[in-house]
């Protein structure tokens, strides 16, 4: 690490450069742009969760004030533009290829959940477009709709190609090897879960603004994206919108995305074939009863999981059977989640030889599920950590006790798991240790008497996680039948003055890469931290990139970074010993300084900028110009993992539960700038500890979503949580320049099985599901 | 739509009792303002009552206090007279919705929204508030429990309009209370709401109570059965229970999501019991 930038460099707590914009109002966000002669789009939106869609009759709200267009998926439909894509492909058990359902756009002949776009309202103002959609009359033939889970294999089927509305049964695993384990344990622990269907809720709705230029052809569109390039190219490639060079999309400043942000949606590529087609400017901006119910929701399994375990605790098989709730048809990544972003992290931290997993993925009459916040390592978790505890008070041994017995040790890895993945580094044991210092567990028994004296009951649960980030080897994830690569680019581009500009293909929407990214680039290069200027977002001035999920920006996209300096450093040598009249192998650089070994002959790394921009006696050979380009491809997906412990305590006479302690102890590798991560942290436990107690996102039996508002839909607020404690172990991941992990989804992984381990302990049974409600849990004080 | 602003209450009372079309006074603007932009309310007439200085203060006379109708809760919360007196009052008050709305909206805002869960309706009728109306005829008085007739109705005649809330001088020795019940602790509307009035007399017994409960039938309900259940105890296991069970069976709630019937029934009584509990300490009961 470079000595001169301890107070920016990688491990300071640097303040966040995006926050004086975002603070002081000058944040600019796609609402916030505005394009001479813009219209505004509403959508026409289905009322029916399954439904024919008849005669549109668009008639009278086309002599309305303001109102320049009314169209329709038929218009898109001969218009030629293609269905939306699963970048994923999963096969079945049996060999078959997943059933992708057809999922146009905008819906031309039939409907599939309440919300679905059919047809879009172009006018003047928002207010006129959504009073001219309300005037649109349109013949629905309703039809019976599938919304239960449980019983959608055995509906009628959703679509036609899509027999018992199953898209794919997978498995993962050795079922032989896993059937044995069960006939030799002593013990079976059995456990029915629910994971419960989440509503992601960025705090800036979904946004698009389109324009066409008719002299180029080309089309921009501004939209709340968390990878535009790779929206760029399902729109180009499959949707068939426009040629990838003449479409050009801009992520600008983006409110949170947790997951939703990712996929491409209908309201955005309506948007931009909109302009084109009406040659306006069309801007559209969700509001929140459209995000509530258009934005793909999470989670949304029911599992059946059962853990052979010997005499004396160690586990020897686990078999776990799910079924995932997909919705109406298969959004971006729909098709991964439930199993290679789950299934495979089944093993845990543990020693479990034996491992097989069968997921059937379903549709139903709702919203697409897709990623959100951990995107199927949550759901694995909350498997695997509430097994385990069950297990350990089914045997009578302790919880932690339990864990330790099964647990890899820090001399096995790598570590081949029986369910594909090799876990590079790492140490459980070490995270464990330091979390149970924390919330001192050893206090436990005198908290929980007192507890009971006041009338209370308390619980302490344990969560010791595994998570697979830094998506990902693009080898391996084309061979599980992911449909591009998963590496990052990355472009460090020296400026004559020596100041810096980076450029990367991932993309922050709160995470704070254009302080980390500086942090990483100002201390490779030793260049000031404010001469680092990091640009993110915008097809017309990135290369390429495949953007941000999965706690991969760091990891894969800060790695690209690198390897793009030490370019530049190398091109930099050639420069300084051309200068020098040095031989080039026998320049060093270090703090920003090229020198001639054993001399004291230096140039800054200010004077080579410049010779590379003003070459006055360059030789053949050496090319002008001071700016490098890389593509990293990780070796492997990272493993950040550690221990989360949530304490509660409940009052039985009205249920009201208080999370009154919560540690995290996470081993994300080596630490960029310990606050983001802090922050990190801080939000992902808030998240998963609303889905632990407060969140639900529920359809009656009509497939109406009746937590559409803020009224049902109970987000988790700052005094619903406790003060976090939260701590990182560190062992550098092995395979990437700069050691590190990834950390933006951990605090959501690890704590909704935490917590629910924690009031499941209060409470004495295993019959609750998430959310742990206050009613639900005064049903069971009272003995209900 | 037509906004006026008049600085005197008969003006006002004027304005509201020629309107034409439909009239609303506008105070905080918490609610009016909300269902105006959501287009569940066109008013033909828009009476901003905030100029007018009687509604801008509170008062403490030789019998009580009188809240100005456009005095936000949040100056409630930074009277200490007023806390000091009727601290039930003050924190139910202080319940409703955030700080930021807590800046603007009023008791008398809250009170004639009708809602069965307003937070501040169980304590000012514990309270034995009343409500100073201003109408075309004149004036009357009228204690609160007769204001609200139903969800989103009040006794109010066409014209009238509440320019303050009087709370008594409460006797010596008296506490209250509110405690509520929602899925959340802050920033959610009730699911269950409790408040408890009382003075103690001689020897720490219960003297006199009142006992009200909201967000579990149509209007706030006053329950004398409640308050006959701990009058004359101080608060012993027996009358805590007996309060109780007087209490859910004065409850007629809805069954929702956010809560069902029995849930919020049996819920009601533990709050009832916790407030009066709080309200008997607060009384100088120990």
């Amino acid at each position: 690490m470079n000595d001169r930038n301890t107070d920016t460099g990688i491990g300071a707590a640097v303040l966040r450069k995006e926050d004086r914009r975002f603070i002081t109002g000058f944040g600019r966000y796609t609402d916030d742009i505005n394009e001479v002669g813009q219209c505004h789009a509403v959508f026409l939106r289905s009322p029916y969760a399954r439904a024919d869609i008849g005669e549109i009759d668009v008639s009278a709200p086309l002599e309305m004030d303001g109102v320049i267009a009314i169209l329709t998926g038929r218009d898109m439909a001969a218009d030629g533009l293609g269905d939306l894509p699963c970048g994923w492909s999963v096969k079945s058990k049996d060999g078959s290829d997943m059933i992708s359902a057809p999922h146009p756009p905008l819906a031309s002949e039939r409907v599939n959940y309440v919300g679905e776009p059919y047809g879009v309202v172009l006018a003047e103002t928002r207010q006129a477009a959504r009073d001219a959609a309300e005037a649109v009359a349109t013949d629905f033939g309703e039809l019976e709709a599938v919304v239960v889970l449980k019983t959608a294999t055995s509906s009628e089927a959703i679509h036609e190609a899509v027999p018992q509305n199953r898209c794919y049964l997978w498995e993962l695993g050795d079922e032989q090897a896993t059937d044995a384990a069960f006939q030799n344990a002593a013990h079976v622990v059995t456990l029915e879960l629910t994971n419960n269907r989440i509503i992601p809720n960025a705090i800036e709705p979904r946004a698009a603004l389109a324009t066409h230029n008719p002299a180029s052809d080309e089309i921009t569109l501004y939209t709340t994206s968390q990878n535009p390039h790779l929206a760029r190219l399902i729109l180009s490639a499959f949707v068939g919108l426009s040629p990838e060079h003449k479409l050009r999309l801009i992520a600008p400043d983006v409110g949170g995305g947790f997951g939703s942000k990712i996929f491409v949606y209908p309201e955005e590529t309506t948007v931009a074939w909109a302009a084109r087609r009406i040659a306006r400017p069309v801007k559209w901006a969700a509001d929140r009863s459209e995000s509530f119910l258009t934005d793909a929701h999470g989670r949304d399994h029911l599992s059946r999981v059962e853990l052979a375990l010997d005499a004396d605790g160690q586990f020897l098989g686990l078999r776990v059977r799910t079924t995932a709730n997909l919705g109406a048809y298969l959004s971006l990544f729909a098709a991964s989640v439930p199993t290679y972003l789950y299934g495979t992290l089944l093993a845990g931290q543990y020693r479990t030889p034996a491992i097989h997993v069968e997921v059937e993925g379903v549709y139903t009459n709702t919203v697409p599920v897709d990623a959100v916040r951990g995107a199927g390592r949550p759901e694995a978790t909350y498997v695997v950590e509430r097994i385990v505890e069950v297990a350990a008070r089914q045997l009578g041994i302790d919880p932690v006790e339990l864990r330790r017995r099964n647990m890899i040790q820090p001399d096995q890895f790598p570590y081949q798991t029986p369910v594909a993945l090799v876990y590079d580094t790492g140490n459980y044991q070490a995270s464990l240790d330091r979390a149970l210092d924390a919330i001192d567990y050893g206090g436990f028994p005198a908290r929980r008497a007192a507890s009971e004296a006041a009338g209370k009951k308390r619980g302490l649960g344990f969560a010791c996680y595994i998570e697979a980030c830094g998506l990902a080897p693009s080898q391996l994830a084309i061979s599980l039948g992911a449909g591009v690569g998963l590496y990052e680019s990355g472009e460090v581009r020296v400026n004559p003055t020596g100041s810096v500009t980076v450029f990367t293909g991932s993309h922050s929407h709160g995470q704070g890469h254009e302080t980390t990214f500086a942090q990483i680039v100002s201390d490779r290069l030793g260049v000031p931290f404010d001469d680092v200027e990091v640009v993110h977002g915008d097809t017309g001035r990135v290369e390429f990139g495949l953007g941000t999920y999965g706690s991969r920006s760091v990891a894969v996209g800060g790695s690209a970074l690198v390897v793009a300096a030490d370019k530049v450093i190398a091109k930099g040598k050639l420069i300084a010993a051309h200068m020098l009249k040095a031989d080039p192998a026998a320049i060093d650089f270090e703090s920003g300084e090229f020198s001639v070994r054993d001399s004291n002959q230096s140039l800054s790394f200010g004077e080579v900028a410049f010779a590379a921009y003003v070459p006055a006696d360059y030789p053949e050979d050496l090319e002008p110009g001071l700016s490098e380009k890389a593509f990293y491809d990780p070796e492997n997906f990272t493993f950040p993992a550690g221990t989360h412990i949530a304490e509660v305590e409940i009052d039985p006479q009205t249920g009201v539960t208080e999370v009154v302690a919560f540690v995290a102890v996470d081993d994300f590798g080596e630490v960029i700038n310990p606050m983001i991560v802090e922050g990190q942290v801080h939000g992902g436990i808030a998240q998963g500890i609303g889905q632990a107690l407060l969140e639900h996102g529920v359809y009656d039996d009509q497939g109406q979503l009746i937590t559409g508002s803020y009224m049902d839909y109970c987000m988790p607020r700052a005094d619903d949580l406790p003060d976090f404690d939260v701590d990182t172990t560190i062992t550098p991941c092995t395979h990437n320049p700069l050691g590190v992990k990834g950390c933006g989804e951990a605090g959501a992984i690890g704590s909704p099985a935490a917590v629910m381990n924690a009031i499941t302990d209060a409470l004495g049974t295993e019959e609750i599901t998430m959310p742990a409600t206050s009613e639900k849990v005064w049903r069971i004080c009272r003995g209900d | 739509m037509r906004y006026a602003a008049p600085t005197t209450t008969r003006e006002a009372a004027a304005l509201i009792a020629k309107a034409k079309g439909r009239a609303f006074v506008l105070a905080g603007g918490t609610d009016l303002l909300v269902r105006m932009k959501i287009g569940t309310i066109e008013p033909e007439l828009v009476v901003d009552i905030k100029r007018i200085p009687a509604t801008q203060s509170i008062t403490k006379s030789a019998t009580g206090f009188r809240i100005g109708a456009g005095v936000p809760t949040a100056a409630m919360g930074e009277n200490n007279a007023l806390k000091k007196a009727w601290p039930g009052v003050v924190e139910a008050a202080n319940l409703i919705g955030s700080d930021q709305i807590q800046n603007r909206c009023t008791i008398v805002g809250n009170l004639c929204n009708a809602s069965p869960a307003a937070d501040s309706v169980p304590a000012l009728i514990a309270a034995g508030a009343k409500a100073a109306i201003v109408g075309p005829r004149g004036r009357r008085t009228v204690a609160v429990d007769k204001i609200v007739t139903g969800p989103g109705t009040t006794s109010l005649k066409k014209g009238e309009f509440i320019e303050a809330i009087t709370l008594p001088r409460p006797p010596p020795r008296s506490g209250d209370a509110y405690l509520r019940f929602i899925p959340r602790t802050e920033m959610d509307i009730a699911v269950v709401g409790a408040g408890v009035s009382l003075t103690l007399g001689p020897n720490g017994v219960v003297k006199k109570a009142r006992v009200t409960l909201g967000a579990v039938a149509p209007t706030v309900v006053l329950v004398p059965a409640a308050a006959r259940a701990i009058t004359g105890t101080r608060l012993e296991d027996v009358a805590l229970a007996k309060l109780a069970a007087a209490c859910e069976a004065a409850c007629n709630p809805i069954d929702d999501m956010r809560g069902t019937i029995e849930y919020r029934t049996e819920v009601a009584g533990v709050l009832a019991r916790r407030a009066a509990k709080i309200a008997y300490q607060r009384a100088g009961g120990n």
